[in-house]
């Protein structure tokens, strides 16, 4: 027994129902001719890096399979005849499959599936869809929900006992700026001034909205480390741009 | 006499003297790191803006895994991750 994953893309204006005969085709084929169907991975609704069919986006599956060739030839024929099926890709994982430990591959992974989701108890092949697509669209969310969210609780908890802490902290950290620095010489002179400056802002900033301690450290203790950063960060970078910059150049010059 | 033809000898050489960096390999690196045609975002650190394969000699990576990235790189543009020509904003 060979594995094998075949990747292919669905027409995205398709819905749900008339998407699912393609799936249960692909299934059908893949038992009739004695493989074992291992995984099905629901990629979901991609854009496409090129139209294919002047469809600019795709919907992916990955199904990952045992079996002959006899089940990849059958499964890429009727890939070619039906034309809800943009393109398809068929990848050999593994020349000698062994089957059991597959089989304890799949039962493994169903049942950490089941203990993720115990309460909802979808079936296996609607769990990558949830877990999949809830990836794409939550980030953004959460990047901006933090902020909405934080200021309120902020609002909400300075009010409290807050404030003197903020008034503490500061002077424990900006200390041992003070002295580290002017030990070394004149120079330290403009690194204290930036210090000054910023802690302003970090007490400023509470005094307006009283948002926070969170807010607040974060401002003062990154700024030092910052300052570490930047030396160590920069010379990565230009070689980078080397990398960019040249093959262009190349082309130039080829052209 | 001799100081100077040193001296003489020098200048030409030095003309062309150009820095270069040790390139190290980013997968002997970092072993973690897994070549992989499904992770478009991955590959694409090693395309050119055009969509062409950054060459060994400029990318550094070593024989190996150059193979290995060209042969991911070539997949994941069958199957429409990667452009065969063009850029692609991957989100």
């Amino acid at each position: 027994m060979r594995r094998y994953e075949t990747i292919f893309i669905i027409d995205p204006d398709l819905s749900a129902e008339k998407r699912e005969p393609v799936l249960e085709r692909v299934k059908d084929v893949i038992a009739q001719q004695g493989g074992y169907l291992a995984f099905i991975d629901d990629w979901g609704t991609r854009k496409l890096a090129y139209e294919i069919k002047k469809k600019e986006r795709g919907y992916y599956l990955r199904f990952d399979f045992c079996g002959t060739g006899a089940v990849v030839d059958e499964i890429e024929r009727f890939f070619r005849i039906d034309d809800r099926v943009l393109k398809y890709m068929t990848v050999l994982l593994d020349k000698n499959a062994d089957i059991e430990k597959i089989k304890e591959e799949v039962a493994a992974a169903e049942s950490k599936a089941k203990k993720a989701e115990e309460p909802a108890e979808p079936a296996a092949a609607q769990t990558p869809e949830e877990q999949t697509k809830p990836s794409e669209i939550e980030t953004p969310e959460e990047q901006t929900k933090p902020s909405e969210i934080e200021t309120p609780e902020d609002q909400a908890k300075p009010s409290e006992t807050e404030t003197p802490e903020e008034q503490t902290k500061p002077s424990e950290i900006e200390t041992p700026e003070d002295q580290a620095k002017p030990s070394e010489t004149e120079t330290p002179e403009d690194q204290a001034k930036a210090s000054e400056i910023e802690a302003p802002e970090g007490q400023a900033k509470p005094s307006e909205t009283e948002t926070p301690e969170d807010q607040a450290k974060p401002s003062e203790i990154e700024t030092p480390e910052k300052q570490a950063q930047i030396p160590e960060t920069q010379p990565p970078e230009p070689e980078v741009n080397e990398a960019d910059t040249t093959p262009t150049e190349t082309e130039e010059e080829i052209k | 006499m001799a100081p100077n033809a040193h001296h003489a000898n020098r200048k030409p050489k030095r003309k062309k003297r150009i820095y270069h960096r040790r390139k190290v390999c980013r997968f002997c690196a970092d072993t973690s790191m897994a070549i992989n045609y499904k992770d478009p975002k991955a590959l694409k650190y090693f395309l050119t803006e055009r969509g062409k394969i950054i060459p060994r000699r400029i990318s550094g990576s070593c024989a190996k895994h150059q193979r290995q990235l060209t042969h991911a790189i070539k997949r994941a543009r069958t199957i429409a991750l990667l452009p065969y020509v063009g850029s692609v904003e991957l989100n």
